[in-house]
């Protein structure tokens, strides 16, 4: 007998949470010994269906098929015996413990009621080895990057026997480095009989690993295909719904005034927070009044970083900056702000929105206040601004958590408007926003910009460096290392100036 | 592929290695502090450090190590549990009761045996510790809240058994045959006092499940990051109940042997007694936030603070000097604990590239 290219079948999948539907009668095929991609816009379901196949939610309706067989999935416990693992995009590592101990959590392995650790110490050591990662076992977690993290997530997940191993955006906080090992796990693994579900928004990641695409809207699927059917476009267009169009309009180069003037800012590579920060060497660049200019680098480049001494938020070891208002590097955050600088931060959940507060309280955080709060003026601006960036919403009193991703990000870009800034800093301005918003506020920035706004915005995205950005600067390991005028632009240009000189020979050959 | 790092320079190789002795010392700060202290003590006070005063010492000491004990597991998870020094008193009414009231069934007064009556007993401040588990684990309440509500359902019912009043002579008679509470706290075996072997038999038990059985790394686990212990199939609820229910069978069995000390029941018995074992616990190096501490380090916490108290009355130091003491003993204590953490993660790229270097 002959065994099904399909090892799992979901099959009328239906969850909702209160009023929202988060999966519609979803049908999903896993095939066996294969990297199977799914792809989705924020809020699609992807993470849903993902957490009901893991055992972690129960849908409302619909089975689920393993070999043929209908299993049910009531408990991480249930998924873990039918052989089904998850790594989580926000990791489940204990730090406290070392690394056989949070392989073995909750599945300890023991001789007569004690821990058996010589047992699972050496089981440890044998996962880690297939996954060439040499640690010792007895290493603290806390001590590991976060890329060692997720490889000892993969080991836990391998070391009781996973034949479908799911993970969930693995690489967006991984380097360039840590990414490549894992996709050579992960091929390594497909050849070894463990079947993969690999979700992701990284397209030149899912199209170079990926056997078998699903694309997610709206809680539904809307294509299928294996690889050799899929190009770019064919994901794009069904994860928005509509033909991408390509909107990179000819932007003339701004020759005006110049806005920001940094001359070789350094920053040292000590850690004076909790992680360690990325060193910057000698970068030096202009913004010109009006103009957007985009930093495009991936993850460890130090963009971040370079926004933050901007804004006052990092103090940087040298260097020099006439910006705004300002003749100096800004020492804390306020004297940016009075010098017309303002950050949006990448991290809105942590950084930037509370929670407890409304949109109004949200949006009005950081305005200067006489000694009383002055509500009715405050409000008038704030439904003008909620009113120019359309964000949806009737009642401004409501608490900022009911607003989608894009809209909270709207809320935030309300805020630092209301400060009437000259120069805008955004830090990846669209991270976990869906497409539809992620125009909104593209279109919204260029209106700024056109208006006298000078933007500086950092992006890890290729595509919404493309769509927004007049000027693009790359920056690698701390460094200014290209400069693209706009018509200089294109996908591959870009990337190949980001990466770090003995990663180049590409990963990305598609 | 590993980061292209430049092998250290000697300077450095000299801050890793100071810095892992700092680290180390840091670690141990408790024993050392309870070693400087026996010293300190002894050499200021003639008779400290003599077999008879360090009994005496160690009886002392018990009571506050037994509920830093019970209150490790507690705050290992997170939580907290203000309500032992109530429980603890509540304990030592439930047993007077029984012992000089007895049991009315049916019609008839029965007097208990010693077993059933420290049995019942502990039974009842168990159900104390199930209804802070509940409350936490089952029903969301802050465990800071639940358990201070707790305090005062616990202290309120042992007023109300005996409507604020003692009970005394709890000796036992011969003929309800319920004699041999005394023994509990002022029995010796082996030249020990009775507590004293309670607490190392305690110790013995909760330090063994804590670092070798499965429900000990879950406790370690749920207080390091909760939503991971979730995710690995640790049923949180269980883990908590657990640790409340032992908290509250420690307090119980302090109850007991405070009464047996006495020979009586006082309703107001155990008022603070909480605050002295958290204390314990913090000084011993378990972290509030959970996740981080050990039994041996509470145990030591209890004696760094019964030795304090000790020789400062030795040293006929005014009592009320000894509570600004501890109170500056403890706020140093997690003064430290913080210096700990920071330095450790401040120099931890160091130390890992150091033993790196090392291969180790």
């Amino acid at each position: 007998m002959s065994q099904s290219p399909i090892l799992l079948e979901a099959r009328a999948i239906s969850k909702r949470y209160g009023g929202a539907i988060a999966l519609d009668s979803v049908d999903f095929n896993l095939h066996r010994n294969a990297i199977n991609v799914l792809i989705g816009e924020n809020g699609a379901g992807k993470s849903t269906l993902m957490r009901v196949l893991a055992g972690v939610e129960e849908p409302d309706s619909g089975s689920i098929f393993l070999d043929g067989v209908p299993i049910q999935l009531r408990s991480p416990r249930d998924a873990s015996t039918h052989g089904i693992a998850i790594v989580h995009q926000e990791l489940a590592i204990m730090p406290n413990l070392d690394l056989s101990e949070n392989i073995f959590a909750g599945r300890e392995l023991t001789r007569s009621a004690m821990l058996d650790r010589s047992a699972e110490d050496d089981r440890s050591r044998a996962v880690l080895t297939r996954l060439h990662h040499l640690l010792a076992v007895n290493t603290s977690a806390s001590m590991l990057s976060l890329g060692s993290r997720q490889i000892v997530e993969v080991a836990r997940s391998l070391a009781h026997g996973a034949r479908i191993l799911i993970l969930d955006e693995p690489t967006s906080a991984l380097s360039v480095a840590e990414t490549q090992v894992l996709f050579e796990i992960l091929l390594e693994l497909k050849s070894a009989g463990v079947s993969i579900v690999y979700i992701s928004h990284r397209l030149h990641e899912l199209l170079h690993l990926g056997d078998f695409f699903t694309v997610l809207r709206s809680g539904k699927v809307v294509g299928q295909a294996p690889r050799a059917e899929v190009t770019r476009q064919w994901i794009v267009e069904c994860m928005s719904g509509r033909a991408a169009t390509s909107d990179i309009a000819q932007r003339p180069p701004h020759t005006g005034k110049r806005a920001l003037h940094a001359l070789n800012l350094s920053l040292s590579a000590s850690s004076n927070n909790d992680s360690a920060q990325v060193a910057l060497h000698d970068v030096s660049f202009d913004l010109h009044e009006g103009e957007i200019l985009g930093i495009y680098g991936l993850l460890g480049a130090g963009r971040t970083e370079l926004l933050e001494v901007l804004a006052g938020n990092r103090t940087a070891s040298g260097g020099t900056l006439q910006a705004g208002r300002l003749s100096r590097l800004p020492r804390d955050v306020s004297e940016a702000m009075a010098g017309g600088i303002v950050l949006v931060p990448e991290d809105r959940q942590r950084d930037g929105l509370i929670p407890e507060l409304s949109i109004r309280e949200n949006i009005a955080l950081a305005s200067p206040a006489g000694f009383v709060l002055s509500r009715k003026m405050e409000l008038a601006r704030i439904r003008a601004l909620v009113n120019d960036l359309n964000i949806a919403v009737h009642d401004v009193e409501l608490p900022v958590t009911v607003l989608s991703g894009g809209n909270q990000q709207k809320v935030l870009l309300a805020r630092c408007l209301m400060l009437s800034p000259t120069i805008l800093l955004l830090d990846e301005p669209t991270r976990g926003v869906d497409v539809g918003a992620k125009s909104e506020i593209y279109g919204i920035l260029r209106t700024l910009s056109t208006k006298g706004l000078s933007i500086l915005f950092t992006s890890s995205e290729i595509e919404e460096t493309l769509a927004l950005a007049d000027r693009v600067l790359v920056m690698c390991q701390g460094q200014i290392v290209a400069e693209f005028d706009h018509s200089e632009l294109s996908d591959e240009a870009l990337f190949s100036a980001a990466s770090p000189a003995a990663l180049k020979t590409s990963l990305y050959a598609s | 592929m590993r980061s292209v790092a430049k092998t250290l320079s000697s300077s450095d190789r000299l801050a890793s290695s100071s810095a892992r002795l700092i680290l180390m010392l840091l670690r141990a700060r408790a024993i050392l502090v309870l070693l400087l202290l026996l010293v300190l003590f002894s050499v200021l006070a003639p008779n400290f450090l003599t077999a008879n005063n360090l009994s005496i010492l160690a009886k002392h000491v018990a009571i506050s190590a037994i509920l830093a004990i019970g209150m490790t597991f507690v705050i290992l998870t997170g939580g907290i549990d203000l309500s032992v020094g109530s429980v603890a008193g509540l304990g030592g009414m439930i047993a007077g009761y029984l012992l000089t009231q007895g049991l009315s069934l049916g019609g008839a007064v029965h007097f208990p045996p010693l077993v059933i009556v420290v049995f019942l007993t502990l039974a009842v401040c168990l159900s104390v510790g199930a209804l802070n588990g509940w409350l936490v684990a089952r029903a969301g309440v802050a465990p800071f809240i639940a358990t201070l509500g707790t305090l005062y359902i616990a202290r309120g019912a042992a007023l109300l058994i005996s409507n604020g009043k003692t009970f005394p002579n709890l000796a036992g008679t011969a003929a309800h045959h319920n004699t041999g509470l005394t023994t509990i706290g002022q029995g010796f075996l082996l030249g020990l006092p009775a507590p004293v072997w309670i607490m190392l038999l305690l110790f013995g038990v909760a330090a063994f499940v804590a670092v070798k059985t499965p429900f000990g790394r879950h406790v370690y686990a749920v207080g390091g990051n909760e939503r991971a212990a979730r995710l690995a199939g640790i049923r949180i609820p269980r883990v908590k109940l657990a640790t409340y229910l032992f908290s509250s069978l420690c307090a119980g069995i302090v109850g007991l042997i405070i009464a047996s000390q006495l020979e009586a029941a006082h309703p107001a018995t155990g008022e603070t007694f909480e605050l002295n074992a958290i204390a314990a616990v913090v000084l011993g190096g378990t972290s509030l936030m959970g996740g981080r501490g050990s039994v041996t380090g509470s145990l030591i916490g209890a004696f760094v603070i019964g030795v304090l108290a000790d020789g400062l009355v030795m040293l006929g130091v005014s009592e009320f000097w000894q509570i600004v003491i501890k109170g500056v003993v403890i706020v140093l204590a997690v003064a430290i604990d913080q210096l700990q953490t920071r330095l450790q993660a401040r120099f931890l790229p160091l130390i890992l590239r150091s033993s790196q270097e090392a291969g180790a």
